[in-house]
């Protein structure tokens, strides 16, 4: 019977809407986490995948030695995909010329992830292809067509055998981005490996195993593999974190995403506690009355859980269908215009946003439904008895552990889930003594005569608990709802700054001394600006503190250097001189190179912090180079850190100009050159065949339509948050509205003209607004700076404009929200009025 | 199976003690009443007089301070609030001055709902009778807003009697009503307090709703007296007035 009874009270109670902010903050929370959960796990599969086709694979074994045949046997009868590869370096010949290559001989199901592009033209765009090449027959990097004059259906010799160039070879997945120009590429058939006889005792030769197939049949093949493994010999590669400018960027999205989520949920906690609240005070007398007529207390427990079973389960099935519906908007708009597809299903957002919206309403619902079960009886008889319990702490017990447990489930992390929610609490401590002041301070000025602003602040003073909560919820909301808005502006802005028109699309390396003048006139006739030159010379990385480095420096040394994608180090490492500190760079250790002569036995060197970490470098230790047959000896003087997102050249170690004097360098640069001016590339690069050309185009539009499409789903979750803030501000009026009531009849029945109340009602939200906006106002500029500077890694500033502008949108928000519910009440006549308090 | 006592309600030397600011307070001093199976008794008295106390004390909604309240055979002390609840469901109705309807139910509903409590099958058969019988019939579907207060009181007393209590209880029935509406209302409870032999115990001001009941009790500064005939109400109110 008490099932019916919930239905009945759930299905009246949502017909008179006294259910509405409950279930709208329930859904949303649940759509809010539905949504952003799916859309940043979606976004981060998708990108995970497009590092898949960066190694055109989900996993590589790379081995100096062929593998074990059955290895392979084994992954596909684990159901994976395989494709194999070699690589060795090479000469080729053609037209009397030589050029030292890299040889990739594929199987024809390379690549498993990404695409290899080829094009009929050297520097043409590039298209998508299925095919690899066919035996006799070999796909050409267009450098390579500059520098061995080659043309499509020429030949070209590599190692014992001729083939026929057939294709322009534009892009092959797993090869990386290297400014420094690794030797061009030759892409062959595998059938014809042996053919060329390049892989006999000596060489130096890759042999790449490629897989794909489901991450657990991944991971098992892999268990089953790694005993078998010789560290020597190979090395398991997999897709790792996205460590670029992409990825970052995606990742610092993801942070604002979380964060801003968690504030949606709290936000819509809030409405949650503060609706539930209201209805739990509603109902006071249906269950005297229930309680009068022999309902047990087990009775009234499971009418009123039952309705927030209810209400969660309609609030969860609509947050779901929303969330879904929303984040696949997004996911669609994204996927428009972005090179990545946005597809598959992951369960732990449904999960997180249905346990969310479970706790939100269970929890936040706990106390006013314990307040509720403790109404006595014998309130039928005696009207004014309210609930018999009073203490609060199981409020904040319940709201604050709900509140700590989401922000747990959600970030996964309880270091900063403790930190938020201890600096929540302290603020909300700072906020309630700062409103008893103001509340005080207010009530001394106003007294006097009683007019409607006095009558105001002797409300707002008399309710001091109700409103010092009121006034903190609002404070709070409005303190989120900046703290959204002031990070969406800044981080969009600051990645938009990242990458400001004018980004150098374009890398030319292997500029020699000789060609460097022509080539400066040669791009300036045409109208062509190139950054600086930068000298770079190849040396050999021998030895710190005279202590020889191991080949390839340490594995894992070289597996960080080559995700970072430039190959400077291992053995070979490239060298700059200057004493200009470089864009994007700063010193952190030491003291930066100047141009005097030397003070000690060696000139100076400042060494990238990575690698000055992985390397255990340190100030003053001394670095060993082997240019050629001389060495050079340079003292550590500086540490610097390098902005790697500069799409500028970078270099790891930069030399004082006096220590590689003698030594003739190449030189590279960047240039920028207007898509619509793309054509002249070949004309411009022409007289220079020598110089390697990269064309960087593609990756930075693909980095600035992530971007806005990140910015787009930002933008998107600061709706979602004023949403979220306006439901806690309406469900707060609301609440408070009830209360008024009494007193406004009361005043109305003793002749209290309604302009006047309604003008004082107003005038006690308006003050509510701006004191609330204040308080926001600084307590955003705390939380900002540290948010800025701990989490997000970003400049913080303080924010002149929301100083005046949060308390002129709480007095504007806040005074209008109260104006209609107000209005809405002194719109009944008071005879109505009075038998509504009955 | 038990047999109906002679007294459905007995209560000896019962008082109410309250803790306020300044100290105890006596609402209550000792009393002792007996009221038969099937009678009907008026407690009278002036606001304030502790009428509506012995009230919540009588059904159980609130506790003695001392003595003992037997209703129907059970002594209701020692009993905790869920046995005195089941007790209420069981055995007693109540009818309030403030009607106490559930707003968020309709008027059939609201007449239901201590027979679903009681765990009823056919409440809602037995509701739409009782409601013909308030002549509420075909107001079942509206909400207590939508009713005058004395349909909102007929709908009251029609839940009052839909589990047929051996007591019930009535506060101040007719206070909210106007004088034809009261009226109304009076012959409805007494008709069917008549027709189902119940134990009816009513707290009122009005002279007129009291004597109709077989006995009346009056109530004075926490002290009760019985009130032999009608002439001794009026001699009572006269007395008080005097005092006051």
């Amino acid at each position: 019977m008490w099932y019916k009874l919930a239905w009945r009270l759930f299905r009246h109670e949502a017909r008179r809407g006294e259910l509405t902010i409950i279930l709208l903050a329930i859904t949303l929370s649940v759509a809010a986490v539905l949504s952003l959960s799916l859309f940043s796990e979606r976004l981060q599969s998708a990108l995970t995948e497009r590092s898949a086709d960066f190694i055109a694979a989900d996993r590589v074994l790379d081995s100096r030695k062929p593998v074990d045949p059955t290895w392979l046997e084994n992954a596909e009868e684990n159901g994976l995909n395989t494709a194999h590869q070699v690589y060795a370096r090479s000469m080729a010949f053609a037209n009397e010329q030589m050029s030292l290559v890299s040889l990739r001989a594929a199987t024809p199901e390379f690549p498993l992830k990404g695409d290899i592009k080829t094009t009929d033209q050297p520097f043409g765009v590039g298209v998508v292809t299925e095919d690899t090449p066919k035996s006799g027959e070999a796909w050409v990097e267009s450098r390579l067509f500059q520098s061995l004059g080659l043309e499509l259906n020429s030949t070209i010799d590599v190692g014992d055998m001729t083939f026929t160039v057939t294709r322009v070879l534009s892009e092959v997945p797993d090869s990386g981005f290297n400014v420094f120009g690794g030797d061009p590429k030759v892409l062959i058939s595998i059938d014809d490996l042996d053919a060329t006889n390049i892989t006999g005792p000596g060489s130096r030769v890759t042999y790449s195993y490629f897989f794909t197939g489901e991450s657990n049949q991944l991971d098992d093949y892999y268990d089953w593999l790694e005993p078998n493994l010789d560290r020597e010999l190979h090395r398991w590669e997999s897709v790792e974190d996205d460590d670029s400018a992409i990825g970052r960027s995606v990742a610092r999205a993801e942070q604002f995403f979380l964060l801003a989520s968690l504030l949606a949920i709290v936000l819509a906690a809030v409405s949650i506690a503060v609706a539930a609240q209201r209805y739990s005070q509603r109902h006071y007398d249906p269950v005297a009355i229930m309680k009068t007529l022999g309902a047990s207390k087990g009775t009234i427990q499971k009418v009123y859980l039952l309705q927030i079973i209810f209400i969660a389960t309609l609030g969860i099935l609509l947050g779901t269908a929303a969330g879904m519906l929303i984040q696949q908007v997004i996911v669609s708009i994204v996927a428009e215009r972005m090179d990545i597809t946005l597809d598959g299903w992951h369960w732990r957002p449904l999960i997180i946003a249905v346990f969310t919206g479970v706790i939100c309403a269970l929890m936040f619902s706990l106390y006013p439904m314990l307040k509720l079960f403790s109404v006595p009886p014998l309130r039928v008889l005696r009207r004014q008895m309210g609930a018999g319990l009073s203490s609060r702490l199981i409020q904040f017990v319940a709201a604050g552990g709900a509140i700590l447990l989401l922000m747990w489930a959600y970030s996964n992390n309880i270091v900063i889930s403790l930190i938020l929610f201890i600096s929540g609490i302290v603020l909300v401590a700072s906020l309630m003594l700062v409103t008893y002041g103001l509340i005080w301070v207010g009530r001394k000025l106003g007294q006097g005569k009683m007019g409607a602003w006095q009558l105001a602040w002797a409300r707002i003073q008399r309710r001091s608990m109700d409103n010092s909560v009121q006034l903190i919820s609002f404070a709070i909301t409005i303190m989120l709802l900046l703290i959204v808005l002031v990070m969406r502006n800044d981080m969009v802005q600051q990645w938009r700054d990242q990458l400001p028109e004018g980004t150098p699309n374009y890398f030319m390396a292997n500029i020699t001394e000789t060609q460097l003048p022509e080539l400066q006139t040669h791009f300036s006739d045409r109208d062509v600006q190139v950054d600086n030159y930068f000298p770079v010379i190849r040396a050999r990385f021998v030895a710190i503190n005279d202590e020889k480095i191991r080949t390839d420096v340490t594995k894992e040394e070289e597996e960080n250097v080559e995700r970072e994608g430039r190959d400077g180090l291992g053995r070979e490492a490239n060298l700059t001189w200057s004493t200009t500190l470089g864009e994007g760079n700063t010193v952190i250790e030491g003291t930066w190179l100047s141009d005097e002569e030397k003070t000690g036995e060696f000139y100076g060197v400042s060494v990238e912090s990575g690698i000055a970490e992985n390397l255990n470098i340190g100030l003053g230790d001394l670095l060993t180079f082997n240019i050629g047959s001389e060495i050079v000896n340079v003292e550590v003087t500086s540490v610097r850190e390098v902005n790697w997102q500069s799409m500028r050249p970078n270099f790891f170690f930069v030399l004082h100009p006096k220590s590689l004097e003698g030594f003739s360098p190449t030189y590279i640069t960047s240039f920028h050159l207007d898509k619509d001016r793309k054509t002249e590339i070949t004309g411009l690069m022409q007289p220079f065949a020598s110089v390697t050309l990269f064309d960087v185009d593609a990756r930075l539009d693909q980095l600035r339509s992530i971007i806005d499409q990140v910015s787009v789903a930002v933008e998107f979750i600061l709706v979602l948050v004023l949403v979220a803030g306006a439901l806690v501000l309406i469900a707060q009026v609301q609440a408070s509205m009830d209360e008024r009531q009494q007193e406004l009849a009361i005043l109305r029945t003793l002749g209290a003209k309604g302009t006047m109340i309604r003008a004082s009602v107003v005038f006690e939200f308006i003050i509510i607004g701006v004191v609330a906006g204040a308080m926001a106002a600084v307590a955003n500029e705390l939380a900002l700076f540290l948010l800025q500077s701990q989490v997000f890694e970003m400049q913080a500033a303080i924010h002149w404009e929301f100083w005046l502008l949060a308390p002129a949108i709480g007095a504007g928000v806040v005074g209008i929200l109260g104006a209609i519910s107000c209005w809405r009440l002194l719109s009944l006549n008071t005879s109505h009025l009075l038998r509504q308090m009955v | 199976m038990n047999s109906t006592p002679a007294n459905m309600i007995e209560t000896k030397n019962i008082t109410k003690v309250v803790d306020t600011t300044e100290g105890q307070l006596q609402i209550l001093q000792p009393i002792s009443f007996n009221v038969k199976a099937g009678e009907s008794v008026a407690i009278v008295g002036a606001s304030g007089s502790g009428k509506s106390t012995l009230l919540s004390l009588l059904a159980g909604l609130d506790e003695v301070s001392d003595g003992d309240i037997v209703l129907d055979g059970k002594a209701l002390k020692g009993m905790g609030e869920e046995e005195r609840a089941q007790l209420r469901g069981e055995k007693v109705g109540f009818i309030f001055q403030s009607f106490m309807l559930v707003q968020s139910l309709t008027a059939l509903e609201n007449v239901m709902l201590p027979a679903e409590i009681a765990g009823m099958h056919d409440a809602k058969e037995k509701a739409q009778e009782i409601l013909e019988k308030v002549g509420l019939g075909h107001r079942g579907t509206h909400y207590p807003n939508q009713l005058s207060g004395g349909e909102q009181q007929r709908v009251a007393i029609a839940r009052a009697f839909i589990t047929k209590p051996k007591i019930l209880f009535a506060d101040e029935p007719t206070g909210n009503l106007d004088a034809a509406n009261g009226t109304k209302v009076e012959n409805l409870l007494f008709e069917l307090n008549q027709g189902s032999n119940t134990t009816l115990v009513l707290v009122t001001h009005d002279n007129e709703l009291a004597e109709r009941c077989q006995r009346q009790l009056h109530m004075h500064a926490g002290e009760l007296t019985e009130l032999s005939n009608d002439k001794d109400v009026v001699e009572n109110e006269q007395l008080e007035r005097q005092a006051g």
